[in-house]
């Protein structure tokens, strides 16, 4: 079965009923969010049933939106957290990229700034690691990305995507080797983005960041993931009723071949790994299931269908 | 930027120059310094790398006094302010704390403060002064070329003098050669550092 990553908005009033027909046609819902009388789902359905819940939608003013970016976790990498990067551009990026339905997390490095002394220790390269893709926010001259960007990037297995001041072809003759995707004349600003010229570049960034994301879809469906994640996440959520009183907006977080789950790992790690999912399958039979570097989460990664040759 | 008579950035990068100069022109307006400087002339090198601002700054001698934000109302036995921005309010408080005492003054809300039974009349308490922006505005003008200078340059050096200032950050150590580009730059505005 296909899914398809799609957004459901519209009111409180019935959305129990789109809840509903999301999980009797075999769909997931990644995220709840009940905005004063609206209400957000991130969701995968079955690709043959997003026109049965578009046409249930309407009737009740609500809309279903494709949204690639739903079920995807993203890193947001900023030389630091200081004021020269945040709230602009770093946290507007983030914010567009979750309005789009990816989680976004934002990495400051320690040292990402200036360029005789920007360094990436090990915590942060570890961190974006396990991130689907990583978004680098640079500056505003083409000599210091061209120094910074071979020292930023090392170490780093998931594809990138980055932006600078410099325009495209700028940022391409100057990444040596080249990166998945780049956004130019995206440097360090210090006001809103409001204008629409601005907004256009948030659609841009948003366009490359899709685009890196297919490329990264076709590479996993060549050899396809044992379970789905959004599969591993109601498991979870199911055997797991600790997962409930976790506050976090998203206590577990959907990536696209794994899952970080927001519960300790020494306490539940054994829990989650014999969680049977069908015929005798456990979870630690077709995933990996390793303390993140991120607080003290678990992060699943499910192993493709060469490693286990079990696809449930 | 209509106050600044000169404003340029150099940069052998021209859009960097480009970035900068909008850098700069956000920073100061959200820190209420465009109408302090007179001209303005920054040079950026990322290849050196150096960031120097040079300016030039208007005559600050205007006072903030009580008048300038509040309405001053006279009523029977008291005299009740109306206060159209929060920026002075602390201030304020403070200077009439320590000269009316805390029994004779009441911030009834955000944007009222009521003095009862004081020995002063209306005008007054409009004539009191409170507060000195030219003491702050070398402080401002720091923080403010901090924002705007490339992050990672944490090697500073800075002047004020009465009329003029320079801020000069880099990575790297600061040589010598620094005080001649600030005479430079100066000399690029038609003035000359004191």
């Amino acid at each position: 079965m296909i899914f398809v990553p799609v957004t459901y908005r519209g009111g409180v009033y019935r959305h129990n009923e789109v809840v509903d027909l999301i999980e009797d046609i075999g769909g997931y819902i990644v995220q709840k969010q009940v905005i004063a009388s609206d209400v957000v789902l991130l969701c995968f359905v079955p690709k043959d049933d997003v026109e049965q819940l578009r046409s249930f939608a309407k009737p009740l003013g609500g809309e279903v939106i494709d949204s690639p970016l739903v079920g995807t976790e993203i890193a947001v990498v900023i030389p630091s957290l200081e004021i020269h990067h945040l709230p602009h551009p770093a946290c507007d990026i983030a914010e567009y990229l979750r309005r789009l339905g990816a989680k976004s997390n934002m990495v400051g490095l320690a040292r990402g700034v200036g360029k005789r002394i920007a360094a990436l220790n090990d915590e942060e390269r570890d961190v974006i690691n396990e991130h689907d893709i990583a978004v680098y926010v640079l500056g505003n001259f083409e000599k210091c990305i061209e120094h910074k960007m071979p020292i930023l990037r090392r170490g780093i297995e998931v594809p990138i995507v980055l932006c600078g001041a410099p325009d495209k072809e700028a940022l391409q003759r100057i990444t040596d080797p080249p990166v998945e995707g780049y956004v130019g004349n995206v440097g360090r600003f210090m006001h809103r983005t409001k204008e629409s010229e601005e907004l256009a570049k948030m659609d841009e960034i948003i366009a490359e960041i899709t685009k890196v994301l297919d490329t990264k879809r076709v590479s996993i469906a060549k050899d396809p993931i044992s379970v789905s994640p959004a599969r591993l996440m109601d498991l979870i959520k199911e055997h797991v009723p600790e997962i409930h009183d976790v506050t976090s907006p998203t206590p577990l977080t959907v990536q696209m071949n794994g899952l970080r789950v927001k519960l300790p790992y020494d306490t539940f790690a054994g829990q989650i790994r014999s969680i049977e999912i069908e015929d005798g399958v456990k979870i630690g039979d077709v995933s990996d299931l390793t303390p993140s570097r991120m607080r003290d989460y678990i992060l699943i990664r499910i192993r493709p269908f060469s490693e286990t040759n079990i696809v449930v | 930027m209509q106050s600044i008579e000169y404003f340029e950035v150099e940069c052998p990068e021209p859009l960097g120059a480009e970035y900068y100069k909008q850098i700069t022109n956000d920073v100061l307006l959200d820190h209420n310094l465009i109408r302090v400087i007179h001209k303005l002339h920054i040079y950026v090198d990322p290849g050196v790398p150096i960031f120097v601002a040079v300016g030039v700054l208007h005559k600050i001698t205007s006072l903030v006094r009580v008048r300038d934000f509040a309405a001053v109302n006279p009523l029977a036995g008291k005299i009740v302010l109306v206060l159209a921005n929060e920026t002075y309010l602390a201030p304020m408080l403070k200077i009439f704390l320590e000269r009316f005492g805390q029994d004779h003054v009441e911030q009834t809300d955000r944007f009222t403060v009521v003095l009862r039974d004081v020995s002063v009349d209306a005008r007054e308490v409009e004539d009191i002064i409170v507060a000195h922006p030219s003491e702050s505005v070398y402080k401002d003008l720091i923080y403010a070329f901090k924002c705007i200078a490339p992050e990672g340059f944490r090697i500073r050096r800075e002047q004020y003098t009465k009329d003029k200032f320079f801020f000069v950050a880099s990575e790297d150590p600061l040589t010598d050669e620094v005080d001649a580009l600030v005479r430079s730059k100066f000399a690029r505005m038609g003035e000359v550092m004191a």
